[in-house]
Order: C-alpha cells, then sequence, then structure tokens
C-alpha cells in the first residue's frame, strides 16, 4: 500500500481485522500474566458472591435462589469487565498518554473496541466459570445442565449486546476526565441492583423492572434464569420476547456507537480534551 | 503532637479535595449514597422474595445492620490504598513528603479520616432511609446512641489501623496488585458475617471470623441498636466482653500495623519505591 493510493476494501478489512485481532491478544495475555489479577478477578469476587449466597442460605431459602445468585456473580463478572476494560478504558489510555496513538492509526476505533470486547469476554469467561464452579462445587446450588446449550445461547446473545452498549459508553467516557472513575464506580452496585443479579428482577415491580430491562444485561440474566428453572426463575419478560429484544438492542447499540464515537471523537478534538496527564 | 494533629488536618482536607472537588455538592452526595442504598435495597429485595418462607423483617433489621457500617471497613481499606497509589503514580506527589516536615503515617491517617468522613455520610444516610422509608425500629434512647458512637468510633479506630497496614503493603507492591486490598475488603465482608448470621459459615471457616475485630465490632453495634444478640456463636459473650475483646484487638492492630508499615517504608525507600511507576 502506498501513501498516494487510496486502500482497497480487501485491504481495510484485513488491517482492521487484524486490530480487532492484536487488541483482543493484548487482553488475554496480560489477563494471564499477572497473577495478582487472576487472583484478584476469581478468588475475591467469588467470596463477595458466597457473602451473597450464605444471605438465602441464613434466610433458609430454596437453593434455587442460591443458584440465582451464583448465576449473578458471574455475569457481574461481565458487566465490571464492561464497566471498567471497556466504557473506561479510553480514559486510562488517556491518561497513560496512549490514547493519541489510537488516533494516528488509520483504523476504526469500532474495530479497537471490538478487539477489546472479544479480548475482555475472553479474559472474563476464565472468572466467570470459576465462580460458577466454585458455587457448583462449594455450595452445591442446583444448575440443571440438561438445558444449559439454550440457556448458553441466549447467553452469547446477551453478552453482545452487553458490549455493545460499553462502545457506547467508551465514547462518552472518552472526554471525561476523573469523572469517568466515579461514573463507572456509579455504575456498580445500582446496576447491581436494578439487574436483579441477586434476586428475580420482577420483585422490583412493572415500572421499575420495565425500565431495568432496557439493559440487556438485565434482560439476559432473566432468560437464563427463565430458561433454566422455568416457572420458579419468577421470570419478569417472557422468554420468547427476550432474543428478539437482545438483536433489536445489539444492531441498536452498535449504531448508536458508532454515532457517539465519532461524535465525540470530534468533540474532543475541538475542544482539547483528548489529551491529558495527571488526571 | 500538635504537628501530627496540623499534618493530619492538611492530609485530611487535601483529601476531601481530591475526593469531592470533581462534582457539585449535590451530584457528590449523589455519589456518596448510591453503593449503600443500592446496597441496603438488593437485601431488601432478597429478604422480600423469600419473605414467605422463614425470613422476617427482623432478619432484615440485622442484615441492614452489618451491611450498612460494612460501609467503613470498605471504604477507608481501600481509600487509604488507593491514596498511596494515586500519589506515588497519577500525581507523582508522594515523593515530596519525604521533602517536607511531615512523616507518611499522619499523612495517611489524615487520608484516612476523609474516607471516614465519606463514608459517614453514606452510613447516615443510609439509617435515615432504613429509618424513614423502610420502617425498621432503629434507635433507642440517648444512652444507646452514645454506645453506639463509641462503638463505631472504637471500631473505626480498627479499620485505619488495618488501613494502614494495608498502606503499607500498597507501598511496596505495584498498583495492578490493587485488586489484591478490595478483595481483602470482600474476604472480611463474607469472613464477618456483615449480611448473614455467622452460624451458617463452614464450621472450618469460623475459626478465621472470630479472628477478626469486625466480628465483634458488628456484633456490637447491632447489640447496641436492637438491644438483642443476634450470631449464635457469640451468644456467650457479655457486652462487655464484645467491648474489651475489640479494645484489646485494636491495640494489638495498631501495633503491629505500626511495625509493619514502618518495615514497609523502610524497604520501600532502600529500593527506590516511593517514586516508583508501574501504570505505564
Amino acid at each position: 500500500m502506498t501513501p498516494d493510493r487510496e486502500p482497497s476494501l480487501g485491504a481495510i478489512v484485513r488491517m482492521n481485522l487484524g486490530a480487532v485481532l492484536a487488541r483482543a491478544r493484548v487482553r488475554v495475555v496480560a489477563s494471564w500474566r499477572e497473577t495478582s489479577w487472576v487472583v484478584g478477578e476469581t478468588v475475591f469476587p467469588f467470596l463477595t458472591m458466597a457473602a451473597f449466597v450464605l444471605v438465602y442460605r441464613g434466610l433458609h431459602a430454596p437453593p434455587m435462589y442460591e443458584a440465582f445468585v451464583v448465576l449473578g456473580g458471574a455475569m457481574i463478572a461481565y458487566w465490571n469487565n464492561v464497566l471498567w476494560s471497556m466504557a473506561s478504558q479510553f480514559f486510562w489510555e488517556k491518561e497513560q498518554g496512549q490514547l493519541q496513538l489510537y488516533l494516528i492509526t488509520p483504523v476504526s476505533r469500532m474495530s479497537i473496541l471490538f478487539g477489546m470486547a472479544l479480548g475482555g469476554m475472553a479474559m472474563t469467561t476464565s472468572r466467570a466459570v470459576a465462580i460458577i464452579a466454585g458455587g457448583t462445587l462449594l455450595f452445591h446450588v442446583p444448575i440443571p445442565l440438561d438445558r444449559a446449550l439454550p440457556a448458553f445461547g441466549l447467553f452469547l446473545l446477551t453478552l453482545a449486546a452487553v458490549y455493545a452498549l460499553g462502545m457506547i459508553l467508551s465514547s462518552l467516557f472518552l472526554l471525561w476526565g476523573r469523572e469517568a472513575w466515579h461514573t463507572a464506580t456509579l455504575f456498580q452496585e445500582p446496576i447491581y441492583l436494578v439487574s436483579g443479579f441477586y434476586f428475580p428482577v420482577r420483585e422490583l415491580g412493572a415500572v421499575a423492572g420495565s425500565l431495568a430491562a432496557l439493559l440487556p444485561i438485565t434482560l439476559g440474566l432473566d432468560g437464563i434464569r427463565q430458561i433454566l428453572y422455568g416457572e420458579a426463575a419468577h421470570g419478569f419478560v417472557p422468554l420468547r420476547y427476550i432474543p428478539p429484544i437482545q438483536v433489536v438492542l445489539l444492531a441498536l447499540f452498535l449504531y448508536l456507537a458508532h454515532r457517539s464515537l465519532a461524535t465525540m471523537e470530534r468533540l474532543g478534538k475541538e475542544e482539547g480534551r483528548l489529551t491529558l496527564r495527571g488526571a | 503532637m500538635k504537628r501530627t494533629l496540623e499534618v493530619m488536618r492538611a492530609a485530611s482536607w487535601l483529601g476531601w479535595q481530591v475526593e469531592a472537588n470533581w462534582a457539585d455538592p449535590f451530584l457528590f452526595v449523589v455519589y456518596s449514597i448510591a453503593k449503600p442504598l443500592s446496597t441496603t435495597l438488593i437485601l431488601f429485595f432478597m429478604v422480600r422474595v423469600v419473605a414467605r418462607g422463614a425470613a422476617t423483617a427482623e432478619s432484615f433489621l440485622y442484615l441492614f445492620i452489618g451491611n450498612t457500617f460494612f460501609l467503613y471497613v470498605t471504604e477507608v481499606l481501600i481509600g487509604i490504598s488507593w491514596a498511596v497509589f494515586r500519589d506515588r503514580e497519577d500525581f507523582e506527589t508522594l515523593k515530596y513528603i519525604y521533602t517536607a516536615p511531615l512523616r507518611l503515617l499522619p499523612y495517611l491517617l489524615g487520608r484516612a479520616f476523609t474516607k471516614v468522613v465519606t463514608a459517614t455520610i453514606g452510613v447516615s444516610v443510609a439509617l435515615l432511609f432504613g429509618k424513614l422509608v423502610l420502617g425498621l425500629p432503629i434507635g433507642g434512647d440517648a444512652g444507646s446512641w452514645v454506645r453506639l458512637a463509641a462503638a463505631v468510633s472504637l471500631g473505626l479506630v480498627s479499620v485505619a489501623w488495618l488501613g494502614i497496614a494495608l498502606a503499607g503493603a500498597s507501598i511496596i507492591v505495584a498498583r495492578h496488585s490493587m485488586n489484591l486490598n478490595e478483595g481483602l475488603a470482600g474476604a472480611f465482608y463474607l469472613l464477618c458475617g456483615a449480611v448473614f448470621p455467622l452460624e451458617v459459615l463452614p464450621r472450618w471457616v469460623l475459626p478465621f471470623s472470630l479472628a477478626l475485630p469486625f466480628t465483634y465490632w458488628l456484633e456490637l453495634i447491632r447489640r447496641t441498636l436492637t438491644g438483642r444478640p443476634y450470631a449464635v456463636p457469640l451468644r456467650g459473650q457479655s457486652d462487655a466482653a464484645l467491648w474489651g475483646i475489640l479494645a484489646v484487638s485494636t491495640v494489638g492492630l495498631a501495633m503491629a500495623s505500626m511495625t509493619w508499615f514502618a518495615w514497609c517504608e523502610r524497604k520501600a525507600r532502600t529500593d527506590g519505591l516511593i517514586d516508583w511507576k508501574t501504570n505505564y
């Protein structure tokens, strides 16, 4: 490819695929290289999840509720990954002086974020598996494996929509300084509440539950519990509607992420907010 | 002593600016109360969803109290460690402590005080929410509030010294080890029975729980606010015994933390870690 000639479509696709793979590889390699991360992201979230399992045990609730917590704990791992390693990532990159390197390259920002998402999913899956395996082995929570395949299908669809939402958040965080950090923190426990990570979201009531269901992770978890536990899951949205809604949310979020990234990058350049040190 | 207090006051003010000046006061208050209110409501809905079983309003009251006051542990433990990492690597100001006529320990205690203040905002709002919105029977006569203030203060001394121990560790480890400190707060949340009765812990875990001062601290607070014991393994302990255990463990923790912190600080200076940058 020479500078005075427009690259072909094939070259553009190859370049962007390369960016996706390169960014994903960094995530995967880094997730296993630092031992303290492996311990910190598997053992310790498991301990917090265990505390909530023991809440139900202390209340003499049916064991199925403990399984709700274990599934919720696994989904929390993904949500935290979206928050801290997708949404806030451009903020970290800006703090470390690397954001401009992304902007110099001719690849799409979406490709970089897509790579982050793929790598993040791979990295977090090992943590989520540890949480589910630990919950099953230590607390003997009932997880019916005969319905695991359709649940896994919905789980994949949910992850796609959740990480697409992460891309939108990433564009918003692009312009922020220290408030990015606090905003990410604000999206933790309040989202744990409205997403029903530890209890069926139907308990929130029709209005709050409907608003919460706009988050794909709420909807996905509700559906996965319904697949695994049927009526006993106290489902909120009828299961047959959940996959098509997730597909619509995925398409909508990808479109919004693309528009939002372009807008925020332009604003950032105009206002000189894309470089920052010691926020 | 006067100089130490001055350093603590200045560090607290600096900590307050770092914590709060990124937002207007209203937004900051919303931020401060979001976490405690959310976890309170999570527990509320968890109890409600099984309310047809054995769960009662009293069950929730005990969970509520433990969860609310545990906020101090999370905020202070994580807050002091983060102050070290942020000062060392982001603001690159930790080294300047040594060019000023002050010592690191009172500086960090001052930063811990800021976290106590921000946690107090969250705890106070959560208590008001519990009493006024959820209708929980919290409180009692003036004497019980005085005892509560004394118990909370003693526990906070313990929390602050444990925070100093973690800050010592933070000086000599890389920034990305931060999640170990965060995880430790999660481990304490589980081990001290903040949101469940201790008797549901596996039998082999109970000795670890009973070795933590926070276990006795939360039991003391629960007894002060409700007038009744909660954890079955501690039913044999009188209130006076709980006070004694908490006081003795706090003194022991303070001495151990001071020794550990002094060693860590010496090692950091010897190995050139005071201006270490691991966030590249």
